[in-house]
């Protein structure tokens, strides 16, 4: 019976082709480690926060009189509205670690190489959207921090040339942040989590395309690679496991340490709090603008930094296979890159001061420098390398590698 | 994980260091305990209620915690059970006095840095400079009046007494601001008990499947 149901869909829809191609058999390589559980990770986490947002919508009011107190409302009187609303907030503040670790997973691995390009491009578009829905979510709750943080982003964009002023009321729908803003924020917020689903989509069409990285950074011959399932889904379902331990840890026993007390106060345009922060997703970012003292140049270098990373595989040119393992020079720089996020990150949260202003400054030069010595020491470093003598075992991935790529010009129509 | 670590750690540190930047909180444990609440209901409305409001805390959930409905009537006066709990001061005879409104205080504890510790050394902060004035350590341009007496008490005993009373408060003022916490910690305990088993068994199952591979 149900085969006879089977044949009749796949008559009409490629189904069974479909899940054995993508899923059940789909090759992954075997010495993947638990870095690479944070890709169906991120996928999790959006599937939690569309579910509880939803829930959400229903019970909150976008309506600058109304719609601090219906947070209350979720918060108290629906049933398990405090869930939702904390498993959400929390999620936000999940999703972006989630992603960060698979970012710098990337990097470390240098999964961004070819023939990775568009899979790390379609990941930067997706970190875009990201922040985009994050930033205009946290107005909803019309707190102080809400407000003000929305008000301080969105002046940002009167360094656009000529049409600044214009650009601004026109983002906020009004002259300042208000209900105009509220209300269309918050229809973006809805819309963006399913543009965000489409572009994961694409991101995995990308990946099926070119397949897994690995920890040795190259396509492995086919014996390494074993069918999806039941290997990874285990695998990935341990994963699962261990971050919804931690997930609900934060959401149930610490919901409150990633929320500023003055979001618990609602929005007041005639009172700007002491001290304006962002959430800390947008730190290292936020340091980076504050360090500028010119404002356009603030925002042209809070742009270039997040898009910079866009940029990698042009600016890598280390042929040596295994991104950071193979490459000492190069996990030198992953590190120091690391390091710098946090002080970024540190002087982006405290009130500026003359000392934390000259370590912004030099830990945003330090940023870029990062990205733009790439180039130059990634050849020296590979010519460093090759001179000393690859170990054995990296000169056979090469080699293979090389055979590879010749077998699929000719085998290839 | 290294990383993780390192953005945690670095959270802690920096909103710790933030919370007592400008002076040192006396840190408390509060007593979450329903006598402990229903205490600081008492004492909030000898104390508190004359001035503040707590605008998302109705007297239904007074009795929801337990007084009876002949209690609540006397604080209720003639608003109804499911009406927010309203302070007494018209807001022209506040704005007069004070020259401000005094905040509605059903979120207070965690609409400041330092939340429950903050407000307890705040209500505590009062004392009597050497001109006769009363002044607040915590709260140095606070216009509102030493509401428990802290800053005229001498007496240990009564001073004791006064500090047992603010904790009863943050007790309660806490709760006001979640009041669903006590909840929230246990359902927190089953879920965590459950995956924990859950992740166990995946563990396991994991290494089983793997084993096949060699
Ligand atoms: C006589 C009226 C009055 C009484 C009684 C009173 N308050 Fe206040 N309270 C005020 C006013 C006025 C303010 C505003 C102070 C300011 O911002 O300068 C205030 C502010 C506060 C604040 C906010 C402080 C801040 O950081 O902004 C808290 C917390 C507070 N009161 C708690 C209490 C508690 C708890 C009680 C009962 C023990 C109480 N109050 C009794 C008038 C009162």
């Amino acid at each position: 019976m149900s085969n006879k149901v089977m044949q009749w869909i796949d008559r009409r829809f490629p189904l069974t082709s479909f899940v054995q191609h993508d899923l059940s058999e789909y090759p992954t390589p075997r010495n993947l480690s638990y870095w690479w559980n944070f890709g169906s990770l991120a996928g999790i986490v959006l599937v939690l926060q569309v579910l509880t947002g939803i829930f959400l919508a229903m019970h909150y009011k976008a309506d600058v009189n109304m719609s601090f107190a219906s947070i209350q409302h979720i918060m108290r009187d629906v049933n398990y509205g405090w869930l939702l609303r904390y498993m959400h907030s929390t999620g936000a503040s999940a999703f972006f670690l989630v992603i960060f670790i698979h970012m710098a997973r990337t990097l470390y691995y240098g999964s961004y190489r070819a023939p990775r390009e568009l899979l790390w491009w379609t990941g930067q578009g997706l970190l875009l959207l990201l922040m985009g829905t994050a930033f205009m979510g946290y107005l909803l709750p019309w707190g102080q921090m809400s407000f003000w943080g929305a008000t301080v982003i969105t002046n940002l964009f009167r360094a656009t040339p000529f049409i600044g002023d214009q650009v601004v009321v026109w983002l906020r729908g009004d002259y300042t942040v208000g209900d105009e803003t509220l209300t269309r924020f918050f229809a973006l917020h809805y819309l963006l989590p399913f543009v965000i689903i489409g572009g994961v989509m694409i991101h995995l069409i990308a990946l099926h395309m070119v397949k897994s990285s690995n920890p040795s950074g190259i396509d492995l011959a086919d014996k390494d690679n074993i069918p999806f399932h039941p290997y990874f889904t285990i695998k990935d379902l341990y994963g699962l496991g261990v971050f919804l331990m931690v997930y609900f840890g934060f959401a149930l026993f610490f919901p409150n340490l990633l929320i500023e007390p003055a979001n618990n106060i609602p929005a007041n345009p005639m009172q700007t709090p002491n001290h304006i922060v962002p959430e800390w997703y947008f730190l290292p970012f936020y340091a980076i603008l504050r360090s500028v003292p010119n404002m356009v140049g603030g925002v042209v270098a809070m742009g270039l930094s997040v898009i910079l990373f866009a940029f990698m595989p042009l600016l890598d040119r280390s042929k040596i296979p295994g991104g950071a393992l193979y490459r000492p020079i190069f996990r030198v720089q992953f590190y120091l890159f690391i390091i710098d996020m946090l002080i970024l990150g540190y002087i982006g949260y405290v009130p500026p001061t003359d000392q934390t202003i000259v370590i912004g400054q030099i830990a945003s030069i330090a940023y870029f420098c990062s990205f733009f010595v790439v180039p130059f020491i990634s050849t020296a470093e590979e010519k460093w390398l090759r001179k000393r003598g690859l170990p054995k075992q990296v000169e056979a991935l090469i080699a293979s590698e090389e055979l590879q790529k010749a077998q699929k010009k000719t085998g290839g129509k | 994980m290294k990383k993780h670590l390192l953005t945690l750690a670095l959270c802690c540190v920096t909103s710790l260091s933030f919370a007592n930047e400008e002076v040192k909180l006396e840190k408390i444990q509060v007593d979450t305990s329903n006598p402990a609440v229903k205490r600081g209901v008492e004492a909030f409305m000898d104390s508190c209620h004359s001035c503040h409001t707590l605008k998302y805390i109705k007297y239904q959930d007074l009795v929801g915690l337990g007084f009876d409905k002949a209690k609540v009537k006397e604080w209720q006066g003639d608003w109804t059970l499911d009406a927010p709990v309203m302070g007494m001061m018209p807001d022209d005879g506040a704005m007069a006095a004070f020259g401000k409104l005094p905040p509605e205080l059903s979120l207070m504890a965690r609409a400041r840095d330092g939340g429950n510790n903050y407000l307890y050394s705040y209500l505590m902060a009062y004392y009597t400079g050497a001109d006769g004035v009363t002044g607040n350590h915590v709260f140095p341009a606070s216009k509102m009046p030493d509401p428990l007496g802290i800053s005229s008490a001498t007496e240990p005993a009564q001073r004791a007494e006064i500090a047992a009373k603010a904790k009863d408060i943050v007790s309660f003022l806490n709760w006001a601001a979640d009041p669903h916490e006590l909840e929230r910690y246990k359902l927190g305990t089953y879920i965590l008990g459950y995956l924990f088993v859950l992740t166990s068994l995946l563990f396991v199952m994991k290494k089983r499947i793997w084993a096949r591979l060699n």
